[in-house]
Order: structure tokens, then C-alpha cells, then sequence
């Protein structure tokens, strides 16, 4: 990330202060080892700035402007050196040692409080903060301050306290033993808040947050224990007990920037998964392929995207409507682009918690995005032309049925009744009289001939056996009506009306252009039905037809070599 | 011989009553659906019963319902299905079950009187008839794995009788042949179509038909 002026301006200042607080401490730690915390050891010393460093940089790295969290960590970092400041040889500063000595564990624990992820406040973690700084700043800092003369308590080589209004060496006592006492309250409330924080977070938001928080617990923790076991004097001291408790607050400041550097590192190797994911993909991904690396990426294989229509319904990658998972096993994290609501991932309950996530994945995705969203939407396009033309074909057949059905009880039987009714005419009147008979014997057959013609053209609308006992049945049926039609292969079981349909008239159509003889085969396979029509010729002439009702039923047609294969799919 | 006659298309049914009684048939009743038949069958005994293949209440094939209905009740009562199908499957629905006494007629057939009584007369001796167009279209169906290619002439017309349900008697004499010479011809077509021969003639039109219409 390429840093912009201003940040790099407060990187550098908060580098400048590290070095000159840094080196205020270690000057004042060596002008008299056995006031200060760190003692004569140079490893403790060491220590101490080490943690102070790893937290100040852990607060570089993660500086952006408007975020409070590395601010309140840089902070908290030179706070803790400052601790070292209420000692004689601190000259100048020994006032600000003797008022911010305590500061840093508010800092810290508003630091963690906040979060790499930035959460505002809320009112327990107010209340907290607001409590901690008062107990450290304002009781052991400037209250204390105010009545404590160094003079008067012994300490002639001390630095005059500016902020001293009158020694009051009993008030002196009772504030630090309730500053204490407090402290060690705020303390244990600042771990329950933490614990809770951490047990009720999504596991995404913990896998974020505990690397920061349960550090800074601890450290702060060892504070509160310091304050337990400084409370009967009245003050925090450096016996050897305070100095070991010292060196394990410096540790666990030292967790704390390793797990600001542990989570960044975790944002990062998804960043660098995301980035590969566009890498790979480019910007034309399959269909599905997105959907498929998303979910390998985020470890969630379960993963959905959803996109949304320009009219507000959502579709899923096939293009069928759909709606959003309600609360509960699924959960639906709406993304935003252009300022436009443009799809949800839906995924397990808090997969995607971090915003920083949803930000990332927006931002490196997006082209994909576009693509795969163009993409389900020209699918719902598709998917609504399939069902319009399925619908059209299906209201034809109906159409025809219904004709076929009135054909054959109406006209039909009409005309056999009449062909019936002039035979009776012949038997009775015209019997005697030849010339009326030979007239009444050809009408009669040409009206047996149209009964005969009428119930060919019924059965080409629709035939029956179609409806009721399947392809198989049907195309039998139809080569004992038509002999260069020529049934092999053919499964026994039902489909789709529109898919038998699609099929039967397919050998019809083929029929009507042949010549030879027409063969037909039919399997299924993989939840496809398989046809193949023989023909021998080419069948253009037919092709429309044919394939306007196999795309209704979701098929494709491929013509080859006087061969028509039809692919349908079926549950059967 | 007494007949009743089913058929919704008043027309037609008054015409063909008409025809038979000329033809010397007596009518014993005449309805239009097919609740109605079996209650005339039930209480009339009529020797055959003719029947619309569709008929009311649903316009499907009530008719055909009914005949086999009639076949299980009363074996003794011959059926003869009009129908305007040409398919051999409802033919071959009707014989399934009691392949005697029935009959499966193209309906345009009605007004061919001697046809009609021809076929009346056969089931009434406990024959079985299938209209020939029916069985023609069977036996000039080609197939995939071209069964009668192995037959002759003389014998695929010798089937196509046996598939029309004629007895050998009858075979001979539209053929002009002996009795003798029908015989060898049907061993020696259901030799070389590898079926069974049956004792009676109207299992065998049930065995020729199903070979007929498969594959």
C-alpha cells in the first residue's frame, strides 16, 4: 500500500517521538536504576523499549487516516516508558512522570477496545474508559500530584513538583489506596468485557479480534494484579515483586504488537487469495467458476452468490428468481457497488464479519463480479425466453389435442353416421330404382373416404397414445400408421409431456421430409434423453420446428450427416 | 341373434339397429354410455354386445372399459369394439384378458353391413376378428430386426388371416386352398417365427398379434 503524504508525516512523528521518549527513559533509568522499574538490569531496560517499539511499529503499519486504534496503541506504547518518569533524575519531565505513570493501561485497553476493525465504542466500553482514565489520570495522576511534595517525603535530589498546591501526606495515602483499589476493579471489568467480547463474536470477527485483545488483557490484568499487591503502601513501588510484574507487562505489550502484525498478516494472505481468485479467473470467468473459487478461498464450500435484478428481485446463477436466506443457518452479506446494491453472498453465519473482507472483495472482484452478475442475468433472460417459448409450445399442444379430440367425436363420427344413414337410403328407397342407387353408392364412398382421410388428420395433430402411453408407445404406433418409419432402440419409461412431445414430432417432421426409410433411437443417459433420428437426407426444411420445440423443453438440436440428435434434459 | 348396441351418436346407433335388424339380427337394446350397457348386459343376455370404443362419461375409452368389464362379468357374451383407432394396442387390450369371443372393428366399418354381420356371426361361435387394416399395417410395418423377412408371400397372407382371427377353415376357403395346405403353411410359419402353436385359434391370434407389434 502506497503510503500518502500526511500518513507518512505521522509514521515519521510517531517514529521521532519512540526515539526521544526512548531516550528520555534510558537516561532516566540509568541516572538512578534503584528508583526505576527496570532496575540496574540492561536486559529489563531493554526489554522495557522493545515493547515499546514493536507496539509503536505495530501502530505504524496499521495507520490510515481517520483510524483511532493505531493512535491510541502508539500512545499507549510511549505511556508505558513514561511510567519510568516519576523518578528524581527526570528533571524537567518528572511532573508528567508523576501525573501519567498509570496512563498506559487505559490506553492499551482503549486501543483493544477499538479494534483493528475500528468499532466505535459502545456504552459498557465507555463507561469502562471513562473510568479507567479517571482512576489513573485524574486520582493517582493529577490528584495525587497536587498533594504530594517529594521535599517534604524525603527526596531532596527530587525535581520540583509543578503541580503541587500543599503536602497532604494522609489525603496522599487515602487517594492512592483508592486509586488502587479502583484500578484494580476497572481492571478485572476491562478482562470480563474482553471475555465477553470474544465468546460472543461471529468466528470471523474473533479470529480478528483475540490476537489484539486477549494480549492486551493480559497486560492490563498485570497491572490491576501490581495495583492488589501495591494497595496496603498506598503506591506502586519497584520491590522485586513490581519489577517482575513489569518485565511481564513488557511481554505481553510485545503479544500485543505481534498479534496486531498476526492479524494483519491473516487480512493479507486473503487479500493475496482474493487477488490470485481475479488473477486466475481474469475478467471472463465460467459461469460458476467465481462462485466455486469464492468458496475455496473463504473455506466456505456452501457459498452462494445471489445477484440482484434491476427491479429489485434477486437471482440466483442460473437466473431463477430467488429470495435471501432470513436469518438463521444462512446468512446474506449484501455487496455494494457504485452505490448500488449489486449482489449477496450468501454464506455461513459470519464468514464474511470483517468489513475490511466485504471492502477487499468488492475492490478486487468487482470486474468478476460485473461479469458473473451479467452473466445470471442474461441466464434469467434466457431462463424466462425458455418458459415463454415452453409455454407457447405446450398452449399448441393442448390446441391441438383439444382439436383432435373434437375431430374424432365430432366431424368423424358425424360422417360415419352419414356414410351409415345413406347405406340405410340404398337399402330402403333406392333398392328398386338403380340409377338412385349407383348415385347413393358413391356418395357413400366418398363420404367414408373423407372419414377415413379426417381421421388421418386427426391422429397427425395429436395422437393419444402420446399423451397416454409415452414415446415409446407412440412412435410404435406411428410406423404401423407409417411403414418407412422404423422404431429401434427406445426406452419404456415416461417424460415430460413437452420432452415426448419434442421427440415424437422430431420423427414426425423427419418423416414428412424423407424419402427412405426413417430410423429412430433413443436413450438415457446422465438425466438426458438421447435421440437419434436416421434419416438419410438433409432435413433444414424441418429444423425450426424441430427445434423450437426441443429449446421449449430446454434441449439442443445438432443435425449431421442426415442424422438429427436431440438432447432433452429428464428426471426420469 | 340378439345384440345390443352402445354408442353415443344417436345417429349412428338408430342406423346400425336398423341395418342388423334387416340383416336378420334381433335388438335387444339399444344406450349411449357405457354404465348404461353394462346394466343392459346384466339384465338382457344379449349373445354380442357392440360397443363405441369412446364413449360418455369421460370420452376416452369408456367403451373399451366397459368391453373388458363385460369379458370378466360375462365370457359367455360375445364384444364387438367400434372404434375410430387405428392402433393395434387397443386391440390388442381388448383380447388380453379373454382372448374370445371379441371383435375390434375400424368404425368406418358400420355401414358395411355383411362385414359387420360377418364378424357378429365369428364371435358368436367364439371367434375372435380384427379389422384387416389393423393387421395389414402390422404385418407391412418395417422393423428393425425384419422378423418376417424369412416368410413368403402366401404365408404372410396366411398370417395376416390368423392375425384377423380367421380359423383355418375360413383361411382355406378365401384362399382357395385345402384344409390340408393351410395347416402346413401355419406350422410352418410358426416354425420359422418361433412360436408357440396354441390348441385353440383365439390364443393364437393373441400369440401372432403380440408378435406383430413388437419391435
Amino acid at each position: 500500500m502506497i503510503a500518502d503524504g500526511r500518513t507518512a508525516l505521522y509514521r515519521a512523528l510517531a517514529g521521532i517521538a519512540l526515539v526521544a521518549v526512548a531516550a528520555a527513559t534510558t537516561a532516566i533509568v540509568r541516572g538512578d536504576p534503584d528508583l526505576a522499574l527496570a532496575g540496574e538490569s540492561g536486559a529489563a531496560l531493554a526489554a522495557e523499549l522493545a515493547a515499546a517499539a514493536l507496539a509503536v511499529a505495530a501502530a505504524v503499519v496499521t495507520w490510515r487516516a481517520g483510524f483511532i486504534f493505531p493512535v491510541l496503541l502508539a500512545t499507549a506504547a510511549l505511556a508505558w516508558l513514561v511510567a519510568e518518569w516519576n523518578a528524581p533524575a527526570a528533571g524537567p519531565a518528572f511532573t508528567a512522570g508523576l501525573v501519567l505513570y498509570a496512563a498506559w493501561p487505559p490506553l492499551l485497553a482503549a486501543a483493544a477496545l477499538r479494534g483493528l476493525d475500528e468499532r466505535p465504542f459502545d456504552r459498557p466500553a465507555a463507561v469502562l474508559l471513562a473510568l479507567s482514565f479517571g482512576t489513573a489520570v485524574v486520582l493517582l495522576g493529577l490528584a495525587s500530584a497536587a498533594v504530594f511534595d517529594p521535599e517534604a517525603r524525603g527526596c531532596v535530589q527530587c525535581p520540583a513538583n509543578l503541580l503541587l498546591i500543599a503536602d497532604a501526606p494522609g489525603l496522599g495515602d487515602a487517594l492512592g489506596r483508592a486509586g488502587l483499589a479502583l484500578t484494580a476493579i476497572w481492571t478485572a471489568a476491562f478482562a470480563v468485557l474482553a471475555a465477553a467480547r470474544i465468546v460472543g463474536a461471529s468466528p470471523a470477527r474473533r479470529r480478528l479480534a483475540a490476537p489484539v485483545l486477549l494480549p492486551a488483557v493480559a497486560a492490563v490484568a498485570l497491572f490491576g494484579a501490581d495495583a492488589l499487591h501495591g494497595l496496603d503502601r498506598g503506591f506502586i513501588s519497584n520491590d522485586p515483586t513490581d519489577r517482575a510484574m513489569r518485565l511481564a507487562e513488557a511481554s505481553a505489550l510485545a503479544l500485543v504488537a505481534a498479534g496486531v502484525a498476526l492479524a494483519r498478516l491473516r487480512t493479507r494472505r486473503t487479500r493475496a487469495a482474493l487477488a490470485r481468485l481475479v488473477l486466475d479467473i481474469g475478467a471472463a470467468p465460467a459461469p460458476g467458476e467465481l462462485r466455486a473459487r469464492l468458496a475455496d478461498s473463504l473455506g466456505d464450500p456452501s457459498l452462494e452468490l445471489l445477484h440482484r435484478l434491476e427491479g429489485g428481485e434477486w437471482i440466483d446463477a442460473d437466473g431463477r428468481v430467488t429470495e435471501l436466506p432470513a436469518a438463521g443457518e444462512r446468512e446474506a452479506t449484501r455487496v455494494h457497488a457504485g452505490g448500488e446494491e449489486m449482489m449477496a453472498v450468501v454464506h455461513r453465519p459470519g464468514l464474511l464479519d470483517d468489513p475490511a473482507l466485504v471492502s477487499e472483495l468488492v475492490t478486487m472482484a468487482s470486474l468478476a463480479l460485473m461479469h458473473e452478475r451479467l452473466h445470471a442475468s442474461r441466464r434469467a433472460r434466457l431462463e424466462e425466453l425458455r418458459a415463454s417459448r415452453a409455454r407457447i409450445v405446450a398452449a399448441a399442444d393442448t390446441e391441438r389435442r383439444t382439436l383432435e379430440r373434437d375431430l374424432h367425436d365430432g366431424a368423424q363420427q358425424r360422417l360415419v353416421a352419414v356414410a351409415l344413414a345413406i347405406r340405410l337410403a340404398r337399402h330402403r328407397i333406392a333398392a328398386a330404382d338403380p340409377t338412385l342407387d349407383t348415385g347413393l353408392a358413391a356418395a357413400e364412398a366418398r363420404v367414408r373416404a373423407a372419414a377415413v382421410e379426417l381421421r388421418d388428420v386427426a391422429h397427425g395433430l395429436f395422437p393419444t397414445v402420446l399423451a397416454d402411453e409415452g414415446l415409446r408407445a407412440a412412435l410404435e404406433e406411428l410406423s404401423e400408421h407409417t411403414p418407412q418409419l422404423v422404431p429401434r432402440a427406445l426406452p419404456a419409461g415416461r417424460f415430460a409431456g413437452e420432452v415426448e412431445s419434442a421427440a415424437y414430432f422430431a420423427a414426425v417432421e423427419s418423416l414428412r421430409l424423407a424419402d427412405h426409410e426413417v430410423t429412430v433411437d433413443a436413450v438415457v443417459e446422465n438425466g438426458h434423453l438421447r435421440v437419434v433420428i436416421g434419416a438419410g437426407t438433409v432435413l433444414d426444411g424441418a429444423m425450426i420446428q424441430i427445434r423450437d420445440r426441443v429449446g421449449a423443453a430446454g434441449g439442443t438440436v445438432a443435425a449431421r450427416d442426415g442424422e438429427l440428435r436431440l438432447e432433452m434434459p429428464c428426471a426420469s | 341373434m340378439r345384440v345390443v348396441i352402445a354408442d353415443d351418436e344417436a345417429l349412428l346407433r338408430e342406423g346400425l339397429a336398423r341395418l342388423l335388424e334387416d340383416a336378420g339380427f334381433e335388438i335387444a337394446g339399444r344406450c349411449g354410455d357405457a354404465d348404461a350397457l353394462l346394466h343392459m348386459v346384466e339384465v338382457r343376455r344379449p349373445d354380442v354386445a357392440i360397443v363405441d370404443i369412446r364413449m360418455p362419461p369421460n370420452q376416452g375409452d369408456d367403451g373399451l372399459l366397459a368391453a373388458q368389464e363385460i369379458r370378466r362379468r360375462h365370457p359367455d357374451v360375445g364384444v364387438l369394439v367400434l372404434s375410430h383407432y387405428l392402433d393395434s394396442r387397443y386391440a390388442a387390450r381388448l383380447l388380453e384378458d379373454v382372448p374370445e369371443r371379441a371383435g375390434y372393428l375400424l368404425k368406418d366399418r358400420v355401414s358395411e353391413v355383411a362385414v359387420i354381420a360377418d364378424a357378429l356371426r365369428r364371435i358368436g361361435e367364439g371367434e375372435c376378428v380384427i379389422d384387416p387394416t389393423i393387421v395389414s399395417r402390422l404385418v407391412a410395418r418395417k422393423r428393425a430386426r425384419g422378423p418376417l423377412d424369412v416368410l413368403t408371400g402366401r404365408e404372410r397372407e396366411v398370417l395376416a388371416l390368423v392375425a384377423e382371427g380367421r380359423s383355418n377353415g375360413a383361411i382355406g376357403e378365401q384362399l382357395f386352398l385345402s384344409r390340408k395346405t393351410v395347416d402346413a403353411h401355419i406350422s410352418q410359419i410358426f416354425l420359422k417365427l418361433d412360436l408357440r402353436e396354441a390348441p385353440e385359434d383365439h390364443r393364437r391370434v393373441l400369440a401372432v398379434l403380440a408378435f406383430l407389434r413388437s419391435g
